[in-house]
């Protein structure tokens, strides 16, 4: 070990290290032996001290006005940190206000997206349906205007004597509709349900709402001598008419 | 240098607080200077380098680690580093209005000596001048221990040899005034 001592200290890497010549890694060798060798220790703190007193020996007498210069230089280096710091706060705050103004519209653009989706699918739906009513009346005209449609007056049975309905149909175009014009009116949990017999097979055409469809045409299902028939049943339709409640019937 | 004002001074450079720079000034300021001097040899570019080397110091007082170096040894690292890079930047400046003469090694002149340390001077004058030449070329000139074997025409181990020995003939020299200015200064 001591032999190991002996050999690093007549290089002259601590004499490097004194005046800070060495390389990285000379540095770092240098520190560690200084760090775990009393003897290479004391001799870099003679070395210091050698330095110092070797450098004192080439004093000379500065010139005046040097210190104030350096004071000066060294006041404005702090003011232009502070300066520094300054413009560094004032960045800092204007990245922040950015960041949240962007955060802000970037949230307003989300809401639109999503306001924009439902106002196209209304938009979608309002012309889904009408293009259905379109086609509906574009039908009903067809089947009224045409010289081969019959016009059939409907009249209710004993059970409901008001009931005045017309059906148009027209076995060229295949296409049936019945009008009801009058509904006698019915206790608040009955309805009348319109029905078409067609090739044996009972089919349910929707409750008859005498407010809302009195103007309007329902279609029936075309079918050579099929029947049609009202029926009154509880508030909301059957699933299967109920035969004894039949107030009228069409046949065509 | 006492350890307590040498520490305070630590404390302020640290605090950042710019009275250590009037402290440094005050204490190294002169050696310093004096250090730039040998090294450029121009009084202007040493007070630029001095003035540097203050700011150098100022800034990166972070970097200060008193385990590693003493404070002495620290500013004098810097003063020499910006003194060599000094002269460097200059003499590719103009080559010829500034040279570093390799001849000037050998005179050991007494331009700009302070006379308070002509004392110091007697003892300088003590020490052999194959020892002062080696350490000033070292010390001073910039040169690694390669150059200054090839600048003075001395093999490289009689350098190496010459350091070691100019090195601890100057603590003999001053083993006992430093001693003295040690007592001095803790009255």
């Amino acid at each position: 070990m001591k032999e190991k001592i002996k050999i690093f200290l007549e290089t002259d890497l601590l004499e490097k290290y004194l005046l800070g010549t060495t390389s990285q890694e000379e540095t770092l060798q240098v520190e560690r032996y200084i760090a775990m060798y009393p003897e290479v220790r004391t001799t870099y703190n003679e070395l210091q001290d050698n330095l110092e007193v070797f450098a004192k020996m080439h004093s000379m007498k500065t010139p005046d006005g040097l210190k104030e210069r350096i004071q000066n230089r060294i006041k404005s280096e702090n003011t232009g940190r502070k300066r520094f710091f300054r413009y560094a706060i004032a960045a800092s705050f204007t990245a922040l206000l950015f960041a949240g103004a962007s955060y802000f519209f970037w949230n307003q653009n989300q809401s639109l997206q999503e306001e924009n989706l439902i106002v196209n699918t209304k938009i979608q739906n309002l012309e889904e349906n009408m293009r259905i009513q379109l086609e509906d009346v574009r039908n009903q005209f067809i089947v009224l205007n045409n010289p081969k449609t019959k016009r059939l007056n409907v009249k209710g049975n004993s059970k409901a004597k008001e009931l005045k309905a017309v059906a148009y149909i027209n076995p060229v175009k295949k296409l049936s509709y019945i009008n009801v014009s009058k509904l006698p009116n019915l206790p608040e949990n009955q309805c009348y349900q319109m029905w078409a017999e067609v090739n044996g097979q009972m089919l349910n055409l929707g409750v008859i709402q005498e407010a809302t469809d009195s103007e309007k045409l329902m279609a029936l299902p075309y079918a050579e001598n099929a029947v049609g028939y009202i029926t009154i049943e509880p508030t909301g339709g059957n699933t299967s008419p109920t035969v004894e409640n039949i107030v009228a019937n069409i046949s065509y | 240098m006492s350890i307590l004002l040498e520490n305070h001074i630590v404390e302020l450079l640290q605090e950042r607080n710019d009275k250590a720079i009037s402290l440094l000034y005050e204490h190294y300021g002169d050696t310093l200077y004096g250090v730039a001097y040998k090294v450029v040899r121009d009084e202007e570019l040493a007070q630029d380098v001095v003035q540097e080397s203050f700011v150098k110091i100022w800034k990166k007082a972070d970097s200060y680690d008193p385990t590693k170096a003493k404070l002495f040894t620290w500013l004098f690292r810097i003063t020499r580093n910006t003194a060599i890079d000094k002269l460097r930047s200059a003499n590719t400046k103009s080559d010829k209005e500034i040279q570093m003469d390799v001849s000037d090694v050998y005179k050991l002149g007494t331009e700009g000596i302070n006379p308070d340390l002509m004392d110091v001077q007697d003892n300088l004058d003590k020490l052999d001048l194959k020892y002062q030449v080696v350490l000033e070329a070292l010390f001073f000139q910039g040169m690694t221990q390669q150059e200054a074997s090839d600048e003075l025409d001395i093999p490289l181990g009689t350098i190496k040899s010459r350091l070691k020995i100019g090195l601890r003939e100057l603590k003999k020299l001053y083993g006992t005034s430093m001693l003295l200015i040690y007592l001095i200064s803790c009255l």
